[in-house]
């Protein structure tokens, strides 16, 4: 089994009207052995700033870390919040700065900016950033999830129907995949805040 | 340690049955069990698949390894006991299913992956299970379980089996024990499917609750 499909996971975001959302599943295995339910992959970095890591998931934890030290220092040195775009090119800095001995992580940046409109990117294991405008999807069913996603994606869509559509894209994604799934967390940001709710997917 | 297809004999793109099987016995007859995913490394293939392939009127088997493989050994064991019960006019015996199984296993053991079950009931020693390993090893047991998922249910199946359980008790803890390894196991997954095989008749069900998965703290 390949290093990126070691653990497993699912992450999905998609942008709506003056929102976005981001999806994980909640399965940490060793290879096709479920260990817990309760892995977390996204992270929320900042009041209205979400990053999602799917991968290795020792890499995933150390990345966590890294990032919000690196946020800190940020931080305290500007004196201002880090905006989206800022993470995310500062992440695939990271990335690229191991390009021969890389994390094994493919992150996905999801949040408003100082206008409260929606910021979407993703990128490889080796920092190659791309910012998206409607859906980023990673993780070990990416085959599964852009299926879904392009036929369920609509744009500007409202908050409670950003979650029906994410929680219906991730369930039916990792439906299809042995390493992913056994539950979800779907975050919803909107300018006036977070909404987080849990999945009851196949315990399966 | 863990099967994956690369370290099972699996050719590239073939999709096995890593499954989890179980056979248990009642009065008057065998509950057989399975999970119900077909997988070809992690991507889900199939998963409504059906694992409990009917080899006569009282005989089933329960099939794990390669599905290929395994379709292919059961289309031919299906065609003897039909000619067996024309020569001899009486139906097949269990023990005679899973000895032919175990002939074809053992002696094409290089090239195949198959771990199957063989139980039903017969007029001469009434219900009965033979578990045939990979290589070919033949074993009648009072009870057995088979495939990926079977380690994590090892020792729920020694503590609450009993002999002489009624039909109802013996699906059910057939239910219990898929849907404890199906939560465990990624390559078992989909729906529990069982059957009751008796003198009567046979019994077809199955089921999509779920209700087991790893405590979280």
């Amino acid at each position: 089994m390949s290093v990126m499909t070691y653990n497993g996971a699912a992450i999905i975001a998609m942008a709506g009207k003056d929102c976005v959302g981001i999806a994980a599943d909640r399965r940490l295995g060793v290879q096709l052995t479920t260990i817990a339910t309760d892995f977390p992959k996204i992270f929320q970095m900042q009041p209205k700033l979400f990053v999602g890591l799917a991968g290795l998931g020792t890499d995933v934890q150390t990345l966590k870390n890294l990032l919000e030290f690196r946020m800190n220092l940020y931080k305290l040195k500007e004196e201002r919040d880090m905006s989206p775009k800022v993470l995310s090119h500062m992440l695939g800095k990271i990335l690229y700065s191991k390009r021969f001995g890389p994390y094994f992580v493919e992150p996905i940046v999801a949040g408003l900016d100082e206008s409260n409109k929606p910021f979407l990117s993703t990128m490889d294991l080796i920092g190659a950033t791309s910012e998206e405008k409607d859906f980023v999807v990673s993780g070990t069913c990416t085959g599964n999830m852009f299926g879904m996603c392009e036929s369920l994606y609509k744009p500007n869509m409202e908050a409670e129907e950003l979650f029906e559509t994410l929680a219906q894209a991730l369930l039916s994604s990792v439906d299809r995949d042995a390493v992913s799934g056994w539950g979800g967390i779907v975050h919803i940001i909107t300018k006036e805040g977070v909404l987080t709710k849990e999945l009851k997917g196949r315990q399966d | 340690m863990m099967h994956s297809a690369e370290s099972q004999n699996l050719k590239d793109g073939e999709v096995s049955t890593g499954t989890t099987i179980i056979a248990i016995p009642f009065q008057g007859g065998v509950v057989v069990g399975a999970d119900s995913r077909t997988s070809t490394g992690s991507y889900v293939a199939v998963r409504t698949s059906d694992k409990i392939a009917c080899l006569s009127d009282h005989i089933y088997a329960c099939r794990s390894g390669s599905a290929a493989d395994t379709q292919a050994l059961t289309d031919y064991i299906r065609y003897y006991l039909q000619q067996l019960k024309i020569e001899t006019g009486r139906p097949a015996r269990v023990k005679s299913a899973a000895h032919l199984l175990q002939k074809l296993v053992y002696q094409n053991k290089d090239n195949l992956s198959a771990g199957m079950i063989v139980a039903g009931w017969d007029p001469v020693e009434g219900p009965a299970i033979y578990s045939i390993a990979l290589g070919g090893t033949c074993l009648k047991v009072p009870f057995a379980f088979s495939g990926s998922g079977s380690l994590y249910i090892t020792g729920l199946l020694d503590s609450e089996f009993r002999e002489n359980m009624s039909k109802e008790e013996a699906r059910a803890l057939v239910k219990k024990a898929l849907a404890h390894a199906m939560a465990r196991d990624g390559s078992s997954g989909g729906i529990i499917r069982t059957v009751a095989i008796t003198a009567e008749g046979n019994d077809r069900d199955y089921t999509s609750e779920l209700p087991y998965g790893p405590v979280s703290y």
